[in-house]
């Protein structure tokens, strides 16, 4: 079974790009991409959610505003794909990923999951993470005709928009999500979401283009009635920064 | 030759004692909780129409169990839902089962540990337990846990989907695993027992089922981990409480403290299964945080269970047992619960400050037994005022019928003029 494992941390206490905390970390991750590596089907690191936009339709206009919709201490700083036969076994694995010790990690069965293309991102282009979210507790369970009119108005919608999607996943309802956080060794399992009212539903896009692009693809992302879009910035460990400080990928390949 | 004794009263005592070892055979062979308890209501339904007419099958156990298996594997042949590969490994996996077919009572742990995984809420725990492990109807646990039955419906529904979709596994954690997760099933059962010994509302104190039905999979869980101390521990805690349940209230319904009980009305089997039980914990080496906080606290009931009156009770040995249990939990109410035990030890005067350093934690603002615990300190000092004054404010936040009706007493027997008195 493929799960979609969500990394949520305070960003303000996260370690910075250049520091000895940040390598420290990125070694953690590199540590928790060997651990599990049979297990990982995809994943991306996000920056931070200053380079992050909310689209959603108000009154029939398509709104982009910076930063996501809901306002949480712990934010979304990235996230695996991870297939495991069990949930213990999921567990198992993200028991081990650095943030687990600090924030929280979402573990949400996913329906299904495409993988990201490795196309290149072209110059003045960036790739965005939209995580999908609605109202609470109104998603329809997988398998009802409901769940299959949502999933055919994603086909014609990732159809229309071709090379601007990159992969993508559906996640089952966030009734079914478990969360964990290691806190002095011990290990915290508890039923449901991170944060209610901020949970993904529905799932996820990687998106490709530029802002502009990148946000009208998502306006037109199927979402229920009061849904939103949020849209933050995928880091490209291959060395290309949005911002043109920060990360050197290249040490990453050593 | 009909019998015709057998009721359908009858069917359903039957299934209750065995449905929960059908469930969870059944759950282990097809791989999935909910299709194993479909199986299982629907082997309820042919007893219903059989066995008033043909007598009770001579392995009652033994029947449920084959015709749960054949239920279950017409819908393996017919179902169209499911995958065609599911559905073939479920046809396959029951067709390879014997056709006479036993429960087998490890099946009941794995399915136990499911019910009680960590990621599933508390409250669904609870439920779960109480329906697939011990096989108590939908109704029934409504009954027990006060809640509505559409609601403990929605509950057990969410959770099995939950087991189905998120992955949860049907397993015995594997050893690294098992503290951890023995430390949930653990809670469940402590849970299910303190709903049902002191009720959190409603009119009555104590709620039979959820005891009896705790201290079934207390014991399950005892014998089938039979090296695990906190299981022994909790066991031996729930055997040597449960033993004065008959003592608890008079015959008007009414609560008899402690101080009072006819110490012959106690159960004296479970005390003696009790003491058995905790001594065979105590030869133990290594024990776990939470193994550690129920063998404190059977302890601490040992002591009660051992003292021939409430006047030769070993209250300083109370007193160090629950310095250890505060030093573990940091529980604010293990600390009401030390300092009541230091009033006896020591004397009313030595508990009250302590009591009072207590009123200011937040933590159990809203926590009626402090307040009972300050009142008694007050009234045993000869202080009736302060006494009737804080019985007051606990007969406030007292949940259960019995409860009231003992704060209500204590306060007229103080303080005989009306509350809204000059």
């Amino acid at each position: 079974m493929d799960y979609l494992v969500l990394l949520y941390d305070d960003e303000r206490t996260a370690p910075q790009p250049g520091t000895a905390r940040w390598d420290e970390d990125m070694e953690g991750f590199i540590a928790f991409g060997e651990l599990a590596a049979t297990a990982i089907r995809g994943g991306e690191a996000l920056w931070d959610t200053s380079t992050a936009r909310t689209v959603r339709h108000v009154d029939g206009a398509l709104t982009v505003t910076n930063g996501p919709f809901v306002e949480t201490t712990e934010v979304l700083g990235g996230y695996y794909v991870l297939e495991a036969a069990s949930l213990d076994d999921v567990i198992e694995l993200a028991r081990n990923i650095p943030t687990a010790t600090t924030g929280t990690i979402e573990i949400r069965p996913l329906v299904m999951h495409e993988q990201t293309s490795d196309a290149l991102v072209p110059p003045g282009a960036t790739r965005q993470l939209a995580t999908l979210h609605g109202p609470a507790g109104e998603e329809p369970e997988p398998g009802s005709a409901e769940w299959d009119r949502g999933a055919e108005a994603h086909g014609r919608f990732a159809e229309a928009a071709g090379s601007a999607v990159r992969g993508g996943g559906a996640v089952h309802p966030a009734s079914m999500a478990t969360t964990i956080r290691l806190r002095d060794s011990e290990l915290l399992i508890t039923d449901g979401p991170f944060a209610e009212g901020a949970e993904v539903t529905g799932g996820f896009y990687v998106l490709c283009g530029t802002a502009e692009q990148t946000a009208e693809a998502a306006g037109r992302i199927p979402v229920n009635p009061g849904g939103w879009v949020e849209l933050p910035t995928i880091m490209e460990l291959d060395g290309t920064d949005p911002d043109g400080t920060g990360l050197d990928g290249t040490e990453l390949d050593g | 030759m009909a019998d015709p004794t057998v009721t359908a009263d009858d069917v359903a005592r039957v299934f209750r004692a065995e449905a929960g070892r059908a469930i969870a055979t059944i759950a282990r062979v097809l791989g999935d909780v909910a299709a194993a308890e479909d199986a299982v209501q629907e082997a309820f339904v042919v007893a219903l129409r059989r066995w008033p007419a043909g007598g009770l099958p001579a392995k009652p156990g033994a029947w449920i169990t084959t015709t749960a298996r054949n239920k279950a594997l017409d819908v393996a042949r017919r179902e169209s839902r499911r995958p065609d590969h599911e559905r073939r490994a479920a046809r396959e996996a029951l067709e390879a089962t014997a056709p006479v077919f036993h429960p087998v009572a490890d099946d009941q742990l794995r399915l136990l540990f499911t019910c009680c995984h960590p990621a599933l809420a508390p409250e669904s725990r609870v439920a779960l337990t109480l329906r697939l492990v011990c096989g108590l109807r939908v109704e029934e646990i409504a009954r027990a846990l006060l809640q509505s039955t559409p609601a403990v419906a929605r509950r057990l529904h969410r959770a099995k989907a939950k087991i189905r979709t998120a992955g949860i596994p049907l397993r015995v954690p594997p050893p690294e695993l098992l503290d951890e997760r023995v430390a949930s099933v653990l809670d469940c059962i402590y849970l299910t027992f303190t709903e049902g010994y002191a009720a959190s509302a409603g009119d009555e104190l104590i709620r039979h089922e959820l005891c009896d039905e705790a201290i079934r999979v207390a014991r399950l869980l005892a014998d089938l981990l039979a090296d695990d101390a906190g299981a022994a521990a909790l066991l031996a805690l729930l055997l040597l409480q449960d033993s004065r349940r008959a003592a608890r209230l008079d015959d008007d319904g009414e609560i008899v403290l402690l101080e009072h009980q006819d110490r012959r009305r106690w159960d004296h089997d479970r005390v003696a299964e009790g003491l058995q039980r905790l001594g065979r914990v105590g030869e133990r080496t290594a024990v776990s945080a939470r193994a550690a906080s129920y063998l404190l606290q059977a302890l601490i009931a040992a002591e009660h269970a051992r003292a021939p009156s409430w006047e030769h009770t070993d209250w300083a040995a109370i007193v160090r047992h629950y310095d250890r249990l505060a030093a573990l939990t940091r529980s604010p109410v293990v600390l009401v619960n030390r300092a009541v035990a230091v009033s006896f030890a020591d004397g009313p005067a030595v508990a009250l400050p302590q009591l009072e350093r207590l009123a200011d934690d937040p933590r159990l603002a809203g926590a009626h037994q402090l307040h009972i615990a300050r009142a008694d300190v007050h009234r045993r000092l000869g202080r009736p005022a302060e006494a009737a004054a804080l019985y007051r404010q606990a007969l406030a936040l007292a949940a259960t019928k019995p409860e009231r009706s003992f704060l209500e007493r204590r306060v007229a027997e103080l303080d005989p003029s009306p509350p809204d008195g000059a």
